[in-house]
């Protein structure tokens, strides 16, 4: 019997529910969950969210009175998370979660989730050991992203635990609000980089904010290379193509990666596994360790970074 | 050849009834739902029907409000701002426990907020009276959106767009984004509780969930409302023609502030039935819903003119917009497709509703 097949040995069909394609990230995860899901001989029952908690949910609903054999979810934040998993535990649907993690661990679910706050420590601490070699104090700024989506509130600690064990390196971070959304971020840098022209050390919570922050820093003559005396110490997460392009060309100083595609497989091979059992509450939270990609270790380790591996070779 | 000619007058006389009868509609969304189970027959099962019509119930509060501004020939945007900053008010009042990583910031922690939760943790009196303060923060809205497009000589379009990107913006503000959550359970019963629970082969299903005995009452009010009083003839005359209202003596600026009015109320109500259903207060609630509670309205038959609709018709276009959403869902599209199938098939509901329109 294949991972694919239930007990009775039909084809096993899985709803795979997600909150939007904004990012180049939930892109990437949609190709290589549908991907890995098909190879496995699994029908697949795709349900586009489109950033609203309540059609989710609505979807989900839709989709146990279809007979679905297992969820994976991409859900649109913790909160709402709960909220699903919920319904799914109700209807014996084994569920998993991808890369975005319930609020709480109340209910049982298959989560795979980046370690979020120990990779933005690593890229964050790798940005403060250039920023030392100033010999001056930095003024520091976060794009946090929306924090009812736990990833975000690990990114941003990451970030703060390494201000905060460099007192005498930070001036007091200034903290940008994103909601996850570019407009949103675009409106909001503005206005903070407009009130503190000395920022010298951005980090964003997310990569696909990178061509936010170049809109930005740009026309203050504040995107420059590594080396120019004008340049603004940057990192990042995500572990996106252009956040590899941007620390080719010597702009990006370091950006946490989180593995897309691993965590994928990890969810999928363990959800199939419940199915196989017929668990239908399976409870694991299952974590992808990550890595901080830095101008130091790039050559060696770009080859594991998802944004990498999408670029066509040549332009790699 | 005379035969041939009698059956075809038949015929057109059968559609041309069809056409025109106020429940074209209803039978649109009846021949969709039979075609679906023929091809689908999971259509049918009883637990794809309590979905739809438990999807059904909060959207009817919603379409209902929009009712009574689209008659008195408006336009209220701002429901799903009103949806999203009334969500907020009554988490803040009724929640049990907030997390000090996620609202240490907010201006209000420490006073109104604390980590024990709102104001009105732990009371028996939380949830009733965070329900009253979310009709109220309704009705205050609405009064506010009526009064500018009737004193303020705004037009309605600018008015709500306003108030929607105001009332939306201080949801977000009073919460720095943050969803509430640990609300009564009680509160959240109202979503997803109701009578009637059977147990099905995956888990169990109610068949009259409570946001039913909130719409229907809520609708016959309403429909007794629109056909049984003065104020509902004065909404359709407005609706109509509002100079020749004014001149018989219809008080046309209170008819206006009342039809805004009520579609705050209904969309706080559609408020209480989305935060219960989801467990939480949000800040972004409704975000999407505009374009649905409109277009349900319009294939329900109300004119986005004025002067035309009914609450039965409301209904029908609430089901049918449902019933839509479900059979995209059953045909398992691609999402690229869903939405391009969802707007050609609500464009052909609206020209056939057109199209009865004007035979009537």
């Amino acid at each position: 019997m294949s991972d694919a097949q239930e007990a009775g040995g039909k084809k096993v069909t899985i709803c795979f529910g997600f909150q939007d394609l904004e990012t180049e990230a939930w892109v990437a995860a949609h190709k290589a969950i549908v991907e890995k899901l098909q190879s496995k001989g699994v029908k697949v029952l795709e349900r586009n969210g489109n950033q609203d908690a309540n059609k989710q949910l609505e979807q989900i609903r839709d989709a146990i009175a279809q007979g679905v054999d297992g969820f994976l979810i991409i859900p649109q934040d913790g909160q709402s998370a709960l909220t699903i998993i919920g319904e799914a535990n109700q209807a014996g649907v084994p569920i998993g979660i991808y890369n975005r993690p319930p609020a709480d661990k109340s209910k049982p679910a298959l989560v795979v989730v980046a370690d979020n706050e120990k990779i933005a420590e690593d890229a964050v601490e790798y940005m403060a050991k250039e920023a030392k070699k100033l010999n001056r104090k930095m003024t520091p700024l976060i794009l946090v992203g929306d924090l009812g989506d736990q990833n975000a509130i690990g990114r941003k600690n990451g970030f703060m635990k390494v201000i905060n064990r460099n007192p005498k390196l930070f001036e007091k971070p200034i903290e940008v609000p994103t909601k996850w959304d570019a407009a949103t971020t675009l409106a909001n840098l503005e206005a903070a980089i407009q009130a503190n022209p000395k920022v010298d050390f951005v980090f964003t919570s997310s990569d696909f904010l990178y061509p936010q922050i170049k809109a930005v820093l740009e026309p203050r003559g504040k995107w420059k290379p590594i080396g120019d005396p004008g340049h603004v110490i940057l990192g990042g997460l995500d572990g996106d193509s252009r956040a590899w392009l941007w620390m080719k060309d010597g702009f990006v100083d370091a950006t946490g990666v989180q593995d897309m595609i691993v965590e994928a497989d990890m969810l999928i091979d363990a959800l199939l596994k419940a199915i196989a059992k017929g668990d239908k509450t399976p409870e694991q939270w299952i974590g992808d360790p990550g890595f901080a990609l830095t101008q130091e270790n790039k050559d060696e380790m770009a080859k594991k970074m998802w944004g990498y591996l999408v670029l066509p070779e040549d332009k790699r | 050849m005379k035969a041939l000619e009698q059956n075809r007058g038949l015929c057109l006389r059968v559609i041309d009834t069809l056409v025109r009868s106020d429940a074209f509609i209803l039978v649109l969304t009846l021949g969709l739902f039979g075609i679906l189970c023929v091809f689908y027959p999971g259509t049918g099962s009883v637990r794809n029907v309590t979905n739809l019509l438990s999807n059904a119930w909060p959207l009817l509060a919603l379409v209902i409000g929009q009712m009574f501004v689209l008659i008195v020939g408006g336009i209220d945007l701002s429901q799903t701002a009103v949806m999203a900053f009334t969500s907020v008010v009554g988490g803040m009042i009724m929640t049990t426990r907030l997390d000090p990583a996620l609202f240490a910031a907010n201006s209000l922690w420490g006073t109104v907020l604390t980590e024990q939760g709102g104001p009105l943790s732990g009371s028996a009196w939380a949830a009733p009276a965070a329900i009253a303060a979310m009709l109220a923060g309704g009705g205050v809205i609405g009064l506010a959106n009526g009064m500018a497009v009737t004193k303020g000589k705004m037009p309605p379009f600018m008015v709500t767009l306003i108030a929607m990107f105001f009332f939306g913006g201080l949801a977000i503000y009073a919460t720095r984004s943050e969803n509430i959550g640990n609300l009564p359970a009680g509160f959240v019963a109202l979503g997803t509780g109701g009578a009637c629970r059977i147990t099905l082969e995956r888990g169990t299903v109610v068949l009259l969930p409570y946001s039913l005995f909130v719409a229907a009452p809520l609708a016959m009010v309403a429909q007794v409302f629109l056909t049984r009083t003065i104020w509902g003839r004065w909404f359709y005359a407005v609706g109509i023609n509002r100079q020749a209202s004014q001149v018989s003596g219809v008080p046309t600026d209170k008819v206006t502030i009342a039809a805004y009015m009520l579609s705050g109320i209904c969309a706080a109500v559609g408020s209480v039935l989305y935060t219960a259903r989801l467990g939480n207060a949000r800040p972004t609630l409704g975000e999407g819903m505009l374009l649905d509670i409109i277009a349900a309205a319009v294939i329900g038959g109300i004119s986005l003119f004025g002067g035309r609709g009914k609450v039965s018709g409301a209904l029908f276009g609430v089901l049918f917009f449902v019933l839509l959403s479900n059979a995209l869902n059953q045909m398992n599209l691609s999402y690229y497709t869903v939405n391009i199938v969802k707007g050609a098939a609500i464009a052909v509901a609206a020209m056939l509703d057109g199209w009865r329109q004007r035979k009537t």
